[in-house]
């Protein structure tokens, strides 16, 4: 259970990022943040993962302050995939998924831990991969084999920054795919930042819509996706359609 | 047989290597590790025993007089401690430059470039102009080093506060803060330097002008220990730094308390730095050269193998130079052929990687 009490964040002294945000992340379903630019959802992703230390407010892991809990505890309960992976090293998609394992056995692992991480490659499909270098395979691949990463963390909370970012819609689809399978095949908790609403729309069961650090909407996809609610987050008209009982949006202006 | 199967493995799991279902790639990596580590190994004792030999019968021949073995065993007894503190010192260098280039995340950095050196000099510049030559606080070899480290982890620690924290990966702010240190601290001890008395000036002198050729042996017994604690914990957190490899969020995501890892880590590099600086002087290029020489023959990420290859390497380097300086009659110091080399090297890197 993780719960976001009135948290507020700052960088400077005058400019709020966050300004008294209240959430509580629905257990087993795929919760999406999305707004414009600035509205703060990586620095809310951050909070609730403990990255950035919330300045005011709480953010309770299992009714616990997540500020009092080790960094390595909190990763056995969290994975947190960053925006952009580059990597400084050179390194094979294995070497990688076993870097997962590192909360649970501080680097040196043991049997249990290599299951693990044999389990993380196949259900990532990554078996033929896992010797290639991470600079070898495509950007879909490379992402596939970051997700084998976390899952072998094995953490109940999984949390991703833009996860769709650099990747084309082919691989972008099958990203989302896998995220749903995550929650529905091994019950996983789920919080993504999407930068494309109509991502949102089709994948997510709950969205967070925010506006200069602050909640401005949250509910399930048919309450969150009309024009009322997303023209003033977005700061944008938009043109609701029905799709086969899905909501889509267009954005573009049209005369 | 079970027995050398099971010592493989050993070596293959202290060479970064899992062992578990080995594939044909990854054992491979491992195998190159301990081939590398022994190769150097092997060459480290060689350039020993050309140092010793640089320093007994080449000397001898040269001089046309006949080596005796109590002339030899009197030789070697003052041969000896040098090779023991260029090998340690050397180890240390390597050492902290991997961990710091690791910390920054850059190839190309080592702590000698932030300033670490001129802040050594002016310990001893100030030690000596506010209390004098005689002095205990500088006289005495162990106070005066624990001075110099306190002052060079206060430092580290306002580097910390000021740059790692705030301004992340910048490592252009890092090496102009260290230019900026450098400079302040220079000028200031050279000024103390001119307006201090004759006497005690030779002394400071005397104190900094430590170099390969001039070590300060006299506190080599304070020395070994530190250097090797400082070794033991650097290389004790080798995995944190693998993890750390990937980036302060992953980082943490992954369960590295990054900020803490940082703060030790420049303790760490702070007295490690100190007491080689303060037995053999600023070697600035040596564990660049030595730790990228390492990444490049080892070809791996993982930190184990690394540390130990680039401390050999560091070593095998500062050995063999100064035995070809013995055997050359002191024509080139070695410092400056390091200097040279690990100039031009960094000037490859730069343009090779094209950022800094």
């Amino acid at each position: 259970m993780i719960e976001v009490r009135s948290v507020s964040q700052s960088y400077s002294r005058d400019k709020e990022i966050l300004k008294e945000v209240d959430l509580v992340v629905r257990e087993r379903e795929i919760t999406a943040l999305v707004g414009a630019n600035g509205a703060g959802k990586s620095t809310l992703l951050g909070v609730m993962t403990n990255l950035l230390p919330a300045k005011k407010g709480v953010v309770m892991l299992d009714g616990v302050d997540i500020r009092k809990i080790k960094t390595n505890e909190v990763a056995k309960k969290i994975a947190f995939l960053k925006q952009t992976q580059q990597l400084s090293i050179r390194i094979t998609v294995k070497d990688l998924v076993e870097f997962g394992r590192f909360p649970h056995c501080g680097g040196r692992l043991r049997d249990e831990d290599r299951e693990k991480v044999e389990e993380a490659i196949y259900y990532m499909k990554l078996e033929d991969l896992q010797e290639s270098y991470l600079d070898e395979i495509s950007g879909g691949q490379r992402q596939r084999a970051f997700i084998a990463m976390i899952l072998a963390q094995d953490t109940p909370y999984i949390f991703l920054d833009e996860p769709l970012n650099n990747l084309d819609i082919k691989y972008s689809v099958e990203m989302m795919k896998i995220v749903t399978k995550l929650v529905e095949d091994l019950g996983k908790t789920i919080v993504v930042v999407l930068h494309d609403i109509n991502f949102a729309a089709a994948y997510a069961s709950h969205i967070v819509a925010m506006k200069d650090g602050q909640v401005i909407k949250e509910g399930s996809p048919k309450e969150v996706i009309t024009p009322s609610v997303l023209n003033p987050v977005f700061d944008h008209d938009f043109h609701i359609v029905d799709h086969d009982g899905r909501s889509v949006c267009l954005y573009y202006d049209h005369e | 047989m079970e027995k050398i199967a099971k010592l493989r493995h050993k070596f293959l799991e202290f060479a970064g290597q899992s062992g578990y279902a080995p594939t044909i790639k990854h054992s491979g990596s491992g195998k190159r590790a301990v081939v590398v580590i022994i190769i150097l190994l092997v060459l480290i004792a060689a350039a020993s025993a050309l140092y010793i030999y640089s320093r007994t019968y080449a000397k001898a021949f040269r001089l046309g007089v006949p080596m005796t073995p109590q002339a030899f065993d009197s030789i070697l007894s003052r041969t000896i401690p040098h090779l023991y503190g260029m090998g340690a010192a050397a180890v240390v260098l390597a050492v902290v430059s991997l961990s710091f280039q690791t910390i920054t995340q850059s190839r190309v950095l080592t702590p000698s470039m932030i300033g670490f050196d001129s802040v050594f000099v002016g310990t001893q510049t100030v030690l000596v102009f506010f209390f004098g030559a005689q002095h205990f606080l500088f006289a005495d070899p162990f106070i005066n080093y624990l001075i110099t480290a306190g002052i060079m982890v206060v430092v580290s620690m306002l580097m910390f506060g000021a740059i790692l924290r705030n301004h992340r990966n910048n490592i252009v702010f890092l090496l102009m803060f260290g230019l900026v240190l450098s400079g302040i601290v220079g000028s200031g001890t050279s000024y103390l330097q001119i307006i201090m008395n004759e006497s005690d000036f030779f002394q400071v002198a005397a104190a900094t002008a430590v170099n390969v050729n001039n070590m300060n042996v006299g506190i080599i017994n304070l020395a070994l220990p530190i250097m090797a604690a400082v070794v033991a914990l650097t290389l004790w957190r080798h995995r944190r730094y693998n993890v750390m490899t990937l980036g302060p969020q992953q980082a943490k995501g992954l369960g590295v308390a990054y900020e803490k890892e940082l703060k030790w880590n420049l303790i760490l590099i702070a007295v490690g730095m100190s007491v080689a600086t303060a037995m053999i002087g600023s070697l600035t290029f040596l564990g660049l050269l030595a730790v990228n020489a390492a990444r490049e023959v080892l070809k791996t990420y993982k930190h184990l193998p690394l540390f130990i290859g680039s401390a050999l390497m560091a070593a095998l380097t500062l050995i063999l130079g100064q035995s070809v300086m013995e055997l050359l009659q002191g024509a080139i110091p070695v410092t400056a052929i390091i200097n040279l080399v690990g100039c031009s090297y960094i000037f490859f890197l730069i343009l090779k990687e094209n950022r800094i």
